[in-house]
């Protein structure tokens, strides 16, 4: 038996002594932009500035690279895997249909950064498991709800539904919100009645 | 040791090869396991009673809780936020609608903030004692549970005296409060920050010294500082092995930035030391209560002054007809946020729960994302595993502090 330990106490101010949230206007100034679009002119998109978060988007090819750059930078240290995920631009473009969603966050400096690229239907995503190992269940669930496919992840099958589940991927906007089939629930003998159709909204 | 400054794939069952030759045994934990906190599976694979691959399997509880936000309207989806993290639902509702309102870009009052941040930490509060009593229970103490959940019961009378709700609370609304708090109920909360620093001390008493709780927890589920932040755990996984980042210092939210409250680390990164930070983490949050209380106002509006976006005060609607009108659009025809993108994130009690709302100008979210810390913290799991023996796997999933409902969503 070993004796109780003592639990030290983070210092009151550091290292938090900023705000946390990207101060000028232009996009242009904010270093993450500066830098990537230096080491990345063929990759870099564009950047989009929305109540204070910064999001850059960069080709698919580029993606993993462009991360890993976030990451290393002595400037940045993006060091902090927070989310991947995906939207189903279907109602909103024609090409290409999806968004991968990086949310990126630097411990030591306190900022967010969202990294975006665009993927078809059939395309790959260059996977982000050899930077960050809290990639893997991420890119499962995006591959899993969206038909995302990730170029190089280890171990790419599905992660919330069942492993020989056959009817496409539920987060995609084609797919209705009540599945495919009718289900017939036990002690009636008619399918169970679409109460809720579908919500509309404006096209594209 | 997984090296992560080689550019490889971390597979577990690549790090420890499983040979033929090797007396193994596959053992399916779960998912009606009791200790597995709801319906989690663990793929064990034992070579005697040393785990020597483990891999979870979820999604026994997947609802399609993003698919469902995505066609409901912005407000229609409060009550759904409540049923991903069940035992700590006001801290899922306060994320939700922080986001929507970032979306909007709308505030609620200071009053209001100081109330959601009143109602954030007693929940923080619920929710770690949900955790120690069932974790203490997994590991075999069974006194620990009778009192935790003697403690929680002062906290959902709160919420019940607040909201009329105990468990699915869906006490927050977008844009503040839309009801006036009942007037006995600062009191209430007073007398609680008075009583719980004893009952803190009992659980202490129980576990801290124990030396068969030191024997189950010390250098069990070792995670370093550089393993944790790679695998992005947030909350107490995190603090614990010694990295310094929570949401309410890192970013501050509603009004954090006016208390004083401090972050306890742990050194070792193992279950006791996640243990103490829990434990710790209550002591300050009782100390953010009791100082919201000094300095909140005594009235005030509760609710936004944006007629755009939130519901009319309840009084109003059935009083004044432009209110009445008000409510009626808005609870038939909901609101529409600017065309944009937010993510924003608070400190749940079991790390960063992150919103994530794409929004095409129409009454209902184009996308919504639910960055839930439980996913993320469970993938650690085999890697804590590895080596340990078959007991310890209670113990460490325990530790990581899952509701399964927050992780399938």
């Amino acid at each position: 038996m070993s004796e109780p330990r003592s639990l030290p106490v983070a210092p009151e101010t550091s290292p938090w002594d900023t705000t946390g949230y990207w101060g000028p206007t232009d996009p242009e100034q904010h270093p993450a932009v500066r830098l990537v679009r230096e080491r990345f002119p063929d990759a870099f998109q564009e950047v989009v500035v929305f109540r204070d978060e910064v999001t850059l988007r960069v080709v698919r090819q580029a993606l993993r690279d462009v991360v890993d750059f976030l990451r290393t930078h002595p400037e940045l240290r993006y060091n902090h895997l927070t989310d991947i995920t995906a939207v189903d631009m279907l109602y909103l473009r024609e090409r290409p249909r999806f968004d991968v969603v990086v949310q990126l966050y630097s411990i030591p400096r306190r900022q967010r950064l969202r990294v975006k690229c665009g993927v078809d239907d059939g395309e790959t995503v260059p996977s982000l498991v050899p930077i960050f190992a809290g990639a893997n269940w991420l890119e499962r669930e995006c591959y899993d709800m969206f038909g995302i496919i990730f170029e190089g992840h280890p171990d790419l099958r599905r992660i919330l539904l069942p492993e020989d589940w056959d009817e496409g991927h539920p987060l995609r906007k084609d797919y209705p919100l009540r599945g495919y089939r009718d289900y017939v629930q036990p002690g009636f003998e008619s399918p169970a009645p679409r109460i809720r159709g579908t919500l509309r909204r404006p096209g594209p | 040791m997984i090296d992560f400054s080689q550019p490889t794939p971390v597979i577990l069952s690549e790090v420890r090869q499983i040979t033929p030759t090797r007396r193994e045994l596959v053992l399916n934990m779960g998912p009606q396991h009791p200790s597995t906190h709801g319906v989690l599976r663990v793929r064990l694979t034992l070579e005697g009673e040393t785990v020597i691959a483990c891999d979870p399997v979820i999604g026994y509880l997947h609802r399609g809780v993003e698919k469902l936000g995505e066609s409901h309207r912005y407000a229609q989806f409060v009550p759904w936020t409540d049923r991903t993290d069940y035992v700590a639902a006001p801290s899922n509702n306060l994320g939700y609608v922080l986001a929507v309102e970032k979306l909007c870009g709308i505030q609620a009052p200071e009053r209001a903030q100081y109330w959601r941040m009143i109602m954030a930490e007693l929940t923080r509060i619920a929710s770690h004692l949900v955790w120690l009593g069932t974790h203490a229970l997994d590991i075999g103490a069974l006194s620990v549970s009778l009192y935790t959940f003697r403690d929680r019961e002062l906290i959902l009378d709160i919420f019940e005296k607040f909201c009329g709700a105990r468990l699915t609370t869906n006490m927050m609304e977008i844009g503040g409060f839309s009801r006036e708090i009942p007037p006995d109920l600062p009191e209430m909360v007073r007398d609680f920050c008075r009583y719980f620093p004893k009952a803190i001390r009992q659980y202490e008493d129980l576990l801290t010294e124990n030396p068969i709780w030191l024997a189950r927890t010390k250098g069990v589920g070792v995670i370093e500082p550089e393993v944790a932040i790679n695998y992005g755990l947030t909350g107490a996984c995190l603090r614990g092995s010694g990295v310094n980042y929570d949401v309410r210092k890192a970013m501050p939210y509603l009004l954090y930035d006016r208390v004083e409250f401090e972050v306890p680390l742990g050194t070792h990164g193992d279950v006791y030391d996640r243990y103490l930070v829990r434990i710790e983490e209550m002591r300050q949050s009782i100390r953010i209560i009791e100082q919201c209380l000094d300095q909140v106002p005594t009235d005030g509006p509760l609710m936004a002054h944006e007629s755009r976006y939130v519901i009319p005060p309840h009084k109003n609607v059935m009083t004044t007809a432009e209110d009445m009108q008000r409510h009626f659009i808005w609870v038939i025809k909901g609101f529409s946020p600017p065309k944009g993108e937010v993510y924003h994130a608070v400190e749940h009690s079991k790390g960063e729960l992150g919103y994530y709302i794409v929004s095409d100008g129409s009454p209902i979210p184009y996308r919504l994302r639910i960055r839930s810390p439980d996913f993320v913290n469970l993938q650690s799991l085999p890697y804590m595993a590895q080596g340990a023996m078959l007991a310890d796997i209670v113990a460490l999933i325990g530790t990581i502090d899952i509701v399964l409902g927050s992780v399938d969503r």
